[in-house]
């Protein structure tokens, strides 16, 4: 496995160990649940994929960040790996650069 | 515009989805070209436009997280990152973070916090923008070539640093352990010093409540002497895992608008793309002097909103808005101008 791969796989469980307990502490202080997390959308007018995401929001958040996160993940490679061939097509290729100032 | 209006459904509120489009595709510009995340930038957008402060600081890290995974891969094909350059810079910065964040804990208690964290953005973005302008006129080789001054700046050395310069005199000091980093050309420089720096930048980051993108980009320029393309690469890398821990714990706290943050990312993935490939046709001091007249403007937003807070006139905070918008558009429009117009040039050559 190559160093860059290694780094990027420790940060991500650095980061994502630091944002779990990050946001469950602050629930137990006092023995008190975190109000953030509580919070529920009103789906009553809702339909589609505007429901879908509120009922996904309103029972469980955990899940909600999983998804959230990964779509974002998705979205912007298939949409950076969609673009790139539109500039390729313009003449706009990148490879490798020599760096100047 | 009425048609474009959508419900969010987390946030509860309408909104246009085609100015979503155009924030997350001004954002995504320059955060490919500077390698910043612009949470400057969007956050109070969003927040000016009707989103909850919460909600905006949330949607925006999902868009940077999403925005900077293409720009970074891109960056990464021109060999624009330094990736263990870049994993002390994240480790560092983190632990710089928490202490600036401890900081203003501290302060809280003591009184008004709010209003000293302002007068320190202010002073820090005139103060980078002042450095880069001086920087550019005093020490860009174009500039010099005319006074016959010998310039490092051969097209295959990738050791930068002005004669001099702030980096150079750090790179003297032998504090061991001593690191060499081959992708940005740096031979020797104590690990100290680079921590210190990241502690630094971390520092100011969470003091300020900012990404840190925009302090970090410079410091590696100015303190430890990377060349701009490779420190914005390995600046954006830092950005992408900054935005990944922040999509992911603001989502958990139910502060993401998933449907607003999936529209911004589309036009950010666009712009991202532009923005990183235009870096090819800009050359470093390009760069600089771009990035110091943006944040040059940025602070006079900053200090729109300070007379804003001091006076209470709402017009101020109204202005603040309309300059910081303005320059998010201008800088996009210039660096798209100029990608095209050098992508011309580099046609008819061919």
């Amino acid at each position: 496995m190559s160093i860059k791969k290694i780094i990027t796989l420790l940060m991500l469980c650095f980061l994502f160990t630091c944002s779990y307990t990050n946001t469950y502490a602050g629930g137990e202080i006092g023995g008190k649940t975190e109000t953030t997390l509580n919070k529920k959308v009103d789906t009553k007018d809702l339909s589609g994929v505007n429901l879908w995401i509120a009922e996904l929001y309103n029972n469980d958040k955990i899940l909600y960040a999983v998804v959230v996160t990964l779509v974002m993940a998705t979205l912007g490679s298939i949409m950076a790996f969609g673009t790139d061939l539109v500039l390729k097509y313009f003449g706009m290729n990148v490879s490798k650069i020599s760096h100047s100032e | 515009m009425d048609i474009f209006n959508i419900y969010l459904p987390v946030a509860e509120i309408e909104f246009n989805a085609l100015l979503l489009f155009l924030i997350g595709f001004c954002v995504g510009v320059l955060g490919g070209f500077f390698g910043v995340g612009g949470g400057w930038i969007v956050t109070p957008a969003l927040n000016i436009f009707g989103f909850h402060m919460a909600y905006a600081i949330g949607t925006d890290l999902a868009n940077i997280f999403g925005q900077s995974i293409g720009a970074t891969k891109k960056h990464h094909k021109m060999g624009n990152i330094d990736w263990k350059l870049g994993g002390i810079s994240i480790i560092a910065s983190i632990v710089g973070l928490e202490i600036g964040s401890q900081v203003v804990l501290i302060l809280e208690k003591a009184g008004d916090v709010g209003s000293i964290v302002r007068w320190c953005y202010l002073f820090l973005m005139f103060g980078l923008g002042s450095l880069m302008f001086y920087d550019y006129f005093s020490n860009n080789p174009k500039k010099l070539k005319n006074k016959s001054v010998e310039q490092n700046t051969s097209a295959g050395s990738k050791q930068k640093t002005q004669k001099g310069s702030i980096a150079q005199k750090l790179h003297k000091i032998k504090l061991p352990p001593m690191i060499s980093f081959p992708a940005s050309g740096i031979k020797s420089v104590s690990l100290w010093i680079v921590i210190f720096v990241f502690l630094f930048t971390g520092f100011l980051s969470g003091f300020l409540g900012v990404g840190g993108g925009f302090i970090r980009m410079p410091a590696l320029v100015y303190l430890i002497g990377v060349p701009t393309v490779i420190a914005v690469g390995t600046d954006l890398m830092s950005v992408l895992f900054a935005g990944a821990y922040g999509c992911f714990t603001y989502a958990l706290k139910g502060r993401v608008e998933f449907v607003a943050a999936f529209i911004m990312l589309i036009g950010a993935s666009i712009g991202a793309q532009i923005g990183a490939t235009a870096i090819k046709y800009i050359k470093g001091y390009g760069i600089r002097i771009l990035f110091a007249i943006m944040i040059v403007l940025a602070g006079c937003s900053i200090a729109l909103e300070q007379i804003y807070k001091i006076s209470e006139i709402p017009i101020f905070q109204s202005v603040a808005g309309i300059v910081l918008m303005g320059t998010a558009v201008i800088m996009t429009f210039i660096i798209i101008t100029r990608l095209i117009l050098e992508a011309k040039k580099e046609t008819v050559k061919y």
